[in-house]
């Protein structure tokens, strides 16, 4: 194995694009591990969301007296890009602190752990995306056929934020350890602050509030076309715009302080 | 290909983060006082220095022992070689292909079987495992195990542990090898089996560094010694002076 001794965020991003096939092995094997000795093995998750998300659509088509078969497939589909967001946000302070024997036995870059993960995160979600796509032929809303772009590209693009966001957040609440419980308590009421459970129509002229929150964006890009939604460009500008933000932080945040990992883990 | 190791006043600092060193609020507060009174962590803040002024020059063909007492900085110093840590002051240049034999096993997964954690260790030091079955031939050959191999990690012994641990380790030939002490575990009859498949590693690999206790296996598989005290490099040469060092220093 080629030793790298830098600083360098980018050669560490070099090795792990080269070394795609050894992350991706480590997090199938995480996931099948998970579920060795179950029935249903990774379909657990799968029955899970759909008992969680259909009891929800039960209870708000009855609160707010929605039409539910519109509302079912807008629910279900947030609900479940929502389930990946908050596991990428939850895990990603325990990044490296929950690899530290492996950072301090083995010269691997710390990212290589970020991508274990963030690839463990993104197989969840795939699992799931099935149960939006029975919904679909159930329901046969109006797609356009933009689609076959957007949702790869979209899937691409939170999985990119979620590799940028563990790596740099990984290094701060491993020097810091307040940051972990406060995004988790920040995390809590975010699902409500979110237009998953809700439609932005019903915030009648408030509507323009839900661009402050970052996470409309990425729910925004694959929900949208998915379900037939109108399309809105600026949740695509918006999430851009994150993902550049997010790349710069990483790099000065990654350049800085990745060989201070080992220490603080 | 002409592997070296070439070190120059290398020095390697341990920050050591207590209580509230840790609290992003203690920094919020620090940052408030602006610096001019002394918060409590400035006061808590302790550095080890785990390495002092090393300069090393090994060339190919060198194997190396490493002696001293705990905590003189043996692990340390094939931790730095091995690019775990990164110095704190100084230049390190290393050339040629590094394997090391460190903490062995750690990162081992419990529920996984022993070949499973014979793969994952290779994955993790990124290695290939294309070759799937001739790394479990491997693995099975020198370990033993048989049909263990196929049963959880949690099911094994502590030597059968350290043998599937070994065995991890033990595949390829590198230019550089880095060995920290471990031949006291397992049974007798592996320790023989793996001290022949180590040397014949060793005697294979260009350079190697071994941290051992064991002097008369140090006569056997190396040319000289590095005596190390306090972090710091107190003698290296040849193994016979350097065990005369130590020995007298704590006579």
């Amino acid at each position: 194995m080629s030793i790298l001794r830098n600083n360098s965020a980018i050669l560490d991003l070099v090795y792990s694009v080269k070394n795609y096939y050894s992350w991706s092995y480590l997090a199938y094997f995480d996931l099948k591990l998970k579920y060795r000795k179950t029935y249903l093995g990774p379909w657990w998750v799968v029955v899970g969301m759909a008992i969680s998300a259909g009891v929800l659509c039960l209870l708000w088509s009855t609160i707010f007296n929605l039409d539910w078969k519109n509302f079912l497939l807008y629910l279900f589909s947030g609900f479940i890009i929502w389930t990946w967001i908050i596991s990428i946000v939850n895990d990603g302070p325990e990044i490296f602190s929950g690899s530290a024997l492996l950072i301090k036995t083995y010269p691997t870059p710390p990212i290589f752990y970020v991508f274990r993960k963030s690839y463990l995160n993104l197989l969840l979600f795939l699992h799931h995306l099935p149960l939006i796509f029975i919904l679909l032929i159930i329901m046969q809303p109006e797609i356009n056929p933009r689609v076959i772009l957007t949702l790869p590209l979209s899937i691409f693009l939170i999985f990119i934020n979620s590799v940028l966001y563990s790596a740099t957040i990984g290094i701060i609440s491993a020097r810091y350890r307040d940051v972990e419980p406060t995004i988790k308590a920040l995390m809590a009421p975010m699902l409500l602050l979110t237009p998953v459970l809700w439609k932005p129509e019903m915030l009648g002229e408030y509507i323009n509030y839900i661009y402050i929150n970052p996470f409309t964006y990425f729910i925004g890009i694959v929900r949208n076309d998915l379900i037939g939604d109108k399309f809105d460009i600026y949740v695509w500008y918006g999430a851009i715009i994150i993902t550049i933000l997010q790349l710069l932080l990483f790099l000065i945040v990654y350049s800085a302080k990745r060989n201070r990992i080992v220490f603080w883990v | 290909m002409n592997s070296y190791i070439k070190l120059n006043n290398v020095s390697l600092d341990f920050p050591l983060y207590e209580g509230l060193d840790l609290s992003f609020r203690n920094k919020i507060t620090n940052f408030g006082k602006l610096g001019i009174m002394k918060t409590r962590s400035n006061l808590e803040r302790k550095i080890v220095r785990g390495l002092d002024s090393i300069n090393l020059d090994i060339k190919k063909g060198d194997k190396i022992a490493i002696i001293g007492p705990n905590g003189s900085g043996k692990t340390t110093l094939l931790k730095l070689l091995a690019g775990i840590y990164t110095p704190t002051d100084g230049k390190i240049d290393v050339f040629g292909k590094v394997s090391s034999m460190i903490d062995l096993g750690f990162g081992f997964v419990d529920d996984a079987t022993g070949y499973e954690n014979i793969i994952l260790s290779k994955v993790i030091r990124g290695e290939s495992i294309k070759d799937k079955k001739s790394i479990m031939q491997t693995a099975h050959d020198f370990t033993g195990l048989d049909e263990y191999l196929d049963l959880p990690m949690r099911t094994y012994s502590s030597g059968m542990k350290s043998r599937l641990a070994l065995a991890s380790a033990l595949f390829s030939i590198p230019d550089i090898l880095l060995i920290d002490e471990f031949f006291s575990t397992g049974d007798l009859e592996f320790s023989k089996k793996s001290r022949n498949k180590i040397t014949e590693i060793m005697d294979n690999s260009s350079i190697m560094l071994f941290a051992s206790h064991d002097l008369e296996l140090i006569k056997k598989l190396c040319t000289k010694a590095i005596y190390m005290k306090n972090g710091k490099i107190s003698y290296y040469g040849e193994i016979e002076k350097a065990r005369e060092i130590y020995e007298k220093d704590f006579s």
